[in-house]
């Protein structure tokens, strides 16, 4: 479903504030996993995602997804396939317009966007119907302005539209980062039944290991602009919370190693 | 009576400045400079073809064309060469000065007898209600002219104001107000947010040429300084528009800028009457805008912060 092969990315070549984000990174993810990537800050994980979702174009590498080679489409052309949902709750949608008119929006996504109503009354119904299934009551507030809700009504809003036309891959930034507890849980909880129900193909950013152990079927380990483990099958069965830190102790030890080398 | 019909009709007209304002300055956040200079293409463009003998109402929309022209250059300049976009539509502008010299030949151009849109309502409203002479209402005697004016006026902003209030709840529509509001969330829902400022900008340029076209029709000719502090004077009517409505609401935000652009320039009429020296009207202007952009933040500090009781 997707392949990544060798993508690298450094940014402000050349400056003292060169960033060598992505240093090689080759992935091969098969339609309908659920991958979880984890890595310290300044890994490059959230890179990663953006360089997929096409925020900027790498420098070398290719990128495909669902038979296409997406390496140079900008990133609106590539939203036809992905949906994303990202990690600050006020990115995703439109904080003036209603709840109802970003819900259309996304109704279209990658889609041509003609002279016909943005909110005809069969899409209303559903619009109706499929909020009302997050059970959070904001089914009578469908045209409040977006913006009036809480961070966590908003990314339960935004996964519902980066999924309204199930993607070829789902993206999610660290999501569930800038919420209250309570409200993260219900998101995560949110994202496992609607990845489930669609079996979406998923890619999630995440610093919680409790997340990274509890969902998906592989974790990807990111450390330095590389892929340093990739855990999948029996051994991601077993694995827990404290051999995770383990492996980025070790991650953090052998780079102390290599700099006393140097 | 007829400094009132006067004031009304040019408020009217310069509705649909207030109108290309807001789309740019309100929808897209883009403070859009190019309209000093596109307001007075419309009228340019109009003025040159209303006097070589073509129809007026060829001549009106080819002034809206140019005007689309005009702020399709300002979008490119701004999404495809990323200048500042306050810097395109000062390069744009500046560059229309002597765009809108060429077009019109000289610097202040009479359509002295031709058919103007003017003339054209006069005569329809000859045709359609036989009327003729001076109209008397309510014991008011108004000229045929004035009033076939107003009517028109009154009628094209009706017209213009519901087109974009229906635009606005099209697919296409929606997605440009999201475009304005946040780029990130609409770029990721598969929009290309350079064309929609683009379209923005050409639409919000088009009304703003149709608004100079209509003024120069009404005032009978086409001058190359008309458009000067054009863009304040729409900032103006949109923000009394906003104050007037009090709402986020989309067709009363519309409304808004229509009644906005006429209270102004009923006040601006009152004012000129009451001894106001004209020239000094574009820093009454100014000064009002920058009345109206501070107060909220002042007025906010100054309201006593409630002090939390402590038990």
């Amino acid at each position: 479903m997707l392949e990544i092969s060798d993508i690298r990315k450094t940014f402000h070549p050349g400056t003292p504030n060169e960033v060598r984000a992505l240093q090689g990174v080759s992935l091969d993810l098969k339609a309908e996993s659920f991958a979880i990537i984890i890595g310290t800050n300044g890994s490059g994980k959230s890179t990663l995602l953006n360089a997929v979702a096409g925020s900027f174009i790498t420098d070398t590498g290719r990128i495909h997804l669902a038979g296409h080679d997406i390496t140079r489409w900008p990133e609106h052309k590539r939203a036809s396939l992905v949906g994303r949902v990202f990690q600050n709750p006020f990115m995703g949608t439109a904080p003036d317009m209603s709840i109802e008119e970003n819900l259309a929006l996304a109704a279209r996504r990658g889609l041509p966007r003609g002279l016909g109503w943005a909110l005809p009354r069969t899409l209303r119904r559903e619009l109706r119907d499929r909020v009302s299934d997050l059970q959070m009551g904001l089914e009578n507030r469908l045209d409040n302005a977006i913006g009036s809700l809480s961070g966590g009504q908003r990314q339960a809003l935004t996964l519902l539209m980066a999924s309204w036309l199930k993607p070829d891959l789902l993206l999610l930034d660290e999501h569930t980062a800038a919420l209250d507890p309570k409200s993260a849980d219900k998101v995560i909880q949110l994202t496992q039944e609607i990845v489930e129900r669609d079996k979406l193909t998923t890619l999630i950013v995440t610093h919680s290991m409790t997340q990274a152990v509890n969902l998906g079927d592989r974790i990807l380990m990111m450390h330095k602009g590389r892929l340093l483990h990739d855990i999948a099958g029996s051994e991601r069965q077993r694995i827990t919370a404290g051999d995770l830190l383990e492996r980025f102790e070790e991650a953090g030890r052998r780079e102390v190693d290599s700099e006393a080398k140097d | 009576m007829t400094l009132l019909i006067g004031a009304t009709t040019v408020g009217l007209i310069l509705a649909l400045l207030s109108l290309g304002v807001y789309l740019s300055f309100r929808v897209f956040s883009f403070p859009d400079i190019t309209a000093d200079g596109s307001f007075t293409l419309g009228a340019a463009v109009s003025a040159i073809l209303i006097v070589q003998g073509h129809s007026p109402w060829i001549a009106t929309m080819a002034g809206f064309f140019a005007g689309m022209l005009a702020g399709m250059v300002t979008g490119v300049l701004s999404s495809k060469f990323q200048i500042n976009g306050l810097l395109s539509g000062i390069l744009v502008m500046t560059a229309l000065y002597s765009v809108n010299l060429h077009v019109m030949g000289k610097s202040n151009l009479p359509m002295a007898n031709q058919a103007t849109l003017a003339s054209e309502a006069e005569r329809l409203a000859g045709v359609l209600f036989g009327l003729q002479g001076d109209l008397h209402v309510i014991g008011w005697s108004v000229g045929l002219r004035d009033a076939a004016v107003l009517v028109g006026v009154f009628a094209l902003i009706a017209v213009c104001g519901l087109t974009l209030y229906f635009f606005f709840r099209t697919n296409l529509g929606t997605a440009m107000r999201a475009a304005g509001n946040n780029p990130q969330m609409i770029r990721a829902l598969g929009v290309n947010v350079d064309a929609l400022l683009i379209l923005g900008l050409a639409l919000s340029n088009g009304l703003i040429a149709l608004s100079g076209s209509l003024l120069a029709q009404y005032e009978g000719f086409a001058d190359v300084q008309m458009g000067v502090g054009m863009v304040v004077w729409g900032l103006a009517s949109v923000i009394i528009g906003e104050a007037l409505v009090g709402s986020s609401r989309l067709g009363l935000l519309i409304t808004g800028a229509v009644m906005g652009s006429l209270l102004f320039r009923l006040l601006v009429a009152i004012a000129l009457r009451w001894g106001l020296d004209p020239n000094d009207l574009k820093i009454v202007t100014a000064s009002f805008v920058f009345i109206a952009l501070v107060a909220p933040s002042i007025l906010r500090k100054l309201k006593p912060t409630p002090v939390e009781k402590i038990a």
